[in-house]
């Protein structure tokens, strides 16, 4: 269980683990931003760069990483195979019908190649870096701004920590409850698409009940503890922008510049 | 005192959902993400017709499951937002009609409209062909919304779903 609690998560104590997840969580997404600014060889080149140094950095063998393309390698090689394919222009090496392959096709299958590897490397990284409750942390503090906007921050953020609190109850509650209607003849992967279908019946209704009738329960614990509402609450644990943090924004800003010269040279 | 315990009691069962959510999709992991993307979980999806809560309780829960998509970042954007709007479009229309049968027939149609979001998501990152992986991602959301349906109409005869 708490394999699925923790997600990916490889825990560690690198600079990367080290950093605010509010920062990491940041970058990732501006990483991916800058991604589609590459249009040539040595843009891509210094993407990969960067990459493979945080990638050091982060003291993570670089199998993880595979492990988290294999999933899309068939989207991969379908879209790639496509730009090969049906991309014109350049030289022509090859023409049958409306497929060639031209120059600029292959060109530009390797750069869709990239920008997937690219993308995947770096959401991987998050997640193998940062424990999901973290990410939480992270975007609930983020979306603290929004608030101005009546947004419920605070209502949002309670639900995200009380729903990862209870994944993995949950997940124990649906095998054991699984369990029990098998010893009672239920069979889950054997049958008919509608028979699979009515097995799940069973399941899901006990699962809905209990986690309603939890959810009585968990309110009337809390009240006890004196909640109410998310107004004036503390946390127990609080992030703090380190000098590392804004090292690794410099570092980001200068990949910012680099890809921008490489850009229009 | 009373309404404040049942709003709080409102936002546990959406946490809870949530968490159903993530279980559903964390258990069937092997065709819950990427192209073809058959995600049984999505069958929940429906709930949003029977109260509001359920909206957030699957925006949130589909930003949990999609931490551990392979996409990342980029799917937690995609995805939940477009649950969120697909869900609320759906529990807004759903209000216009009073069968059960009827509000769930609307969030079929929805959510496997909705998909667009996912297909350009892939085509931005990809250049996959829009319309072929729009084709490929509304089939799988259509086949888990209508199992989902049935499946749901089932369950809110047994529990009620709208308290």
């Amino acid at each position: 269980m708490n394999k699925i609690l923790l997600g990916r998560y490889l825990p560690g104590s690198s600079l990367i683990h080290r950093l605010d997840p509010r920062a990491k969580l940041l970058l990732s997404f501006y990483f991916i931003i800058i991604i589609f600014l590459a249009n040539n060889w040595s843009s891509y080149f210094l993407l990969f760069f960067f990459m493979a140094l945080t990638i050091l950095l982060a003291k993570i063998k670089i199998g993880f990483f595979w492990k988290g393309v294999r999933p899309l390698i068939w989207l991969i090689l379908f879209t790639v195979v496509l730009q090969i394919f049906f991309s014109t222009g350049g030289t022509v090496y090859w023409h049958w019908g409306i497929l060639s392959v031209t120059s600029t096709g292959l060109v530009s299958g390797i750069y869709v190649f990239c920008r997937f590897v690219l993308i995947i490397f770096m959401s991987t990284l998050l997640t193998l870096t940062t424990p999901p409750l973290e990410i939480a942390g992270a975007m609930e503090s983020l979306l603290k701004p929004l608030k101005k906007v009546h947004f419920p921050v605070y209502e949002v953020s309670l639900m995200l920590s009380i729903a990862l609190r209870f994944v993995p109850t949950l997940m124990d509650e649906a095998l054991k409850i699984m369990n029990a209607q098998r010893s009672r003849g239920v069979n889950f992967d054997q049958g008919s698409l509608m028979q699979r279908l009515k097995a799940v019946v069973p399941l899901l209704i006990p699962l809905f009940v209990s986690a309603f009738n939890r959810a009585e329960d968990l309110a009337t614990a809390m009240e006890a503890r004196g909640y109410h509402g998310g107004e004036g609450r503390t946390k127990y644990r609080v992030h703090q922008w380190l000098y590392h943090d804004t090292l690794s924004c410099l570092a980001f800003l200068a990949l910012t510049i680099g890809m921008l010269l490489l850009r229009n040279w | 005192m009373d309404n404040s315990h049942q709003k709080l009691v409102g936002l546990i069962k959406a946490a809870l959902v949530a968490a159903i959510y993530v279980v559903l999709t964390i258990a069937l992991i092997m065709f819950s993400y990427g192209p073809v993307q058959f995600r049984l979980s999505e069958m929940l999806n429906n709930l949003a017709v029977f109260h509001k809560r359920y909206v957030w309780a699957l925006t949130l829960g589909c930003v949990i499951a999609n931490l551990w998509s392979s996409l990342g970042a980029v799917d937690v954007i995609f995805g939940s937002l477009e649950t969120f709007l697909m869900t609320g479009i759906s529990y807004l229309l759903s209000k216009l009609v009073k069968k059960t049968w009827q509000k769930l027939a609307i969030a079929v149609v929805i959510c496997t409209f909705s998909m667009w979001i996912i297909a350009l998501e892939l085509y931005v990152i990809s250049q996959a062909p829009f319309w072929a992986t729009y084709l490929s991602v509304a089939l799988g959301e259509l086949g888990s919304m209508i199992l989902g349906a049935i499946l749901i109409g089932i369950i809110s005869t047994k529990v009620d779903l709208t308290k």
